[in-house]
């Protein structure tokens, strides 16, 4: 049964010790950063950072609106990083959300350039390309164990839940239609996005305002690259060496035959 | 007459190529890790990547010292696989009938390298440029470029390889296993073939070479 974790914006007061759980379960050091003058920080997801809130001021919302949105990887099921991914390292867990196996990760990256979402990160060295990605892992050892995710156990205004991901969609929808009631342009994210993300979002703006993209999409040349060049690889070497193998039999054949004749 | 040879292919060329063979192998192998789903657990904690990346520096040097110690030589390799003539098309058009079956009346004469050569040539030069600049990309750019781009690149240097190594079974096949090329893996190896071999397979080079040089060889060099 697949899990989630439904983001309830309206509930958020970006405390951000979902920002803190994240690092202190998954053993991740802090980052050392400058002041931009906003409470934004991090500035960026990055391989230590794999969760952070964004504190976003959409340009029209006269100075009066300040929304709070979650930044980490979305857990999707046409996911990206799971179709490129050589070794099999970034796989989904039958629980739905997508695992990383970091033991048997190459390093190439190719999940960084397919992630619809700008999630994944690397971690090594350019020069040697000995590498490893970083992402939200869904906290799959707490979720083995039937815990929360450490960012849901630790958010103390339940503006994240964590459950079946279908009793999430149905309380999402019930939010939805009543922060509709109260007025508020609410909509519901990640319900449909992608087949379907194991991070729903309860959005009291446009997901635009939220920096989120709308109707986001595995790029098409990961599916040409992915899906018609490797294909077409395996069929162009084995039709020349179906060709060259036919030529042998035929011109072997042909010198047998002039040695007879002779 | 039959114990005597023609130098075909000087010690650096040999070296040259053989030294590119290698690279160009294990540049593939490695490759193919990230390629077949099978292989992929080859590829863990990056080996494989170091491995390429200095056999990619090999196949960046290769050519470029060849270029600096023998300049000319270097030029007239480039210039002769980029020209191309009316020869070319007729062997290409009798191509089929020879290398199946073995039916030679209609192969124009051939020069240094003949026209299968030359096409090889032409793909394995344009491929290991491709090669290179899209794994430079990818090497040195990865962080810099945007997703679209490197996915465009990683295209790129995937359809190089699809091409190349198509193109290299059939250089391989002709080279080492065509009944018919007896001596075209031997020249490669020991730099020499046979005279009767060169007048056969590259007439107007064997004219070009012999010109003044054997006056008892008067008569005209037979086709391809």
């Amino acid at each position: 049964m697949a899990k989630a974790i439904l983001f309830d914006s309206t509930k958020c007061t970006a405390c951000r010790g979902c920002q803190v759980a994240c690092k202190q379960w998954n053993n991740l050091e802090a980052e050392e950063t400058v002041n931009t003058g906003t409470y934004e920080n991090p500035p960026d997801l990055s391989s230590r950072t794999w969760l952070k809130m964004r504190f976003i001021e959409p340009p029209d919302g006269d100075g009066k609106v300040w929304l709070f949105s979650r930044r980490a990887c979305m857990h999707c099921t046409e996911a990206g990083c799971v179709k490129v991914c050589p070794t099999g390292a970034v796989y989904h867990h039958e629980e739905g959300f997508v695992a990383y196996n970091k033991d048997i990760c190459s390093g190439c990256g190719y999940c960084v350039d397919a992630c619809p979402f700008d999630v994944p990160r690397m971690v090594g060295s350019t020069l040697t390309g000995k590498k490893k990605m970083e992402k939200c892992v869904f906290c799959a050892d707490r979720v083995a164990n039937e815990e929360k995710p450490a960012c849901v156990k630790t958010c103390p205004t339940g503006a994240l839940i964590y459950g079946e991901r279908t009793e999430m969609v149905d309380l999402a929808e019930q939010r939805v239609s009543k922060l509709a009631a109260d007025g508020v342009d609410a909509q519901l994210y990640g319900k449909d996005e992608l087949d379907g993300l194991h991070v729903l979002y309860v959005l009291a703006h446009s997901p635009k305002d939220y920096k989120l993209p709308v109707n986001p999409e595995v790029s098409p040349s990961v599916t040409l690259w992915q899906d018609i060049l490797k294909v077409m690889g395996y069929a162009a070497v084995g039709a020349v060496a179906g060709g060259l193998l036919l030529n042998y039999m035929v011109a072997r054949a042909r010198m047998v035959k002039e040695k007879e004749g002779k | 007459m039959a114990h005597h040879e023609v130098e075909r292919f000087s010690a650096g060329a040999r070296l040259f190529h053989w030294t590119v063979t290698i690279t160009a192998i294990v540049l593939a192998i490695t490759g193919l890790f990230l390629w077949v789903p099978a292989f992929g657990s080859l590829a863990e904690d990056s080996y494989s990547r170091i491995i390429h990346r200095v056999a990619a520096v090999i196949l960046v040097a290769a050519p470029l010292l060849f270029f600096i110690s023998r300049p000319g030589r270097a030029l007239h390799f480039v210039k002769y696989i980029f020209t191309w003539g009316k020869d070319d098309i007729e062997w290409l058009k009798a191509a089929p009938d020879y290398y199946f079956g073995g039916d030679e009346k209609k192969m124009p004469p051939q020069g240094e390298m003949n026209t299968g050569q030359k096409l090889w040539s032409l793909v394995a030069f344009l491929s290991v440029i491709g090669f290179v600049v899209s794994g430079a990309i990818m090497w040195f750019a990865k962080a810099s470029i945007p997703a679209e781009l490197f996915l465009w690149v990683t295209i790129i240097h995937d359809l190089c390889f699809i091409v190349s190594a198509s193109m290299t079974l059939v250089h391989l096949y002709l080279g080492a296993i065509h009944p018919r090329m007896t001596e075209s893996l031997k020249s490669m190896l020991k730099g020499k073939v046979s005279v009767e071999y060169a007048k056969h397979h590259h007439g107007k080079w064997y004219a070009e070479i012999s010109k003044g040089k054997e006056t008892d060889n008067k008569q005209a060099p037979s086709t391809h």
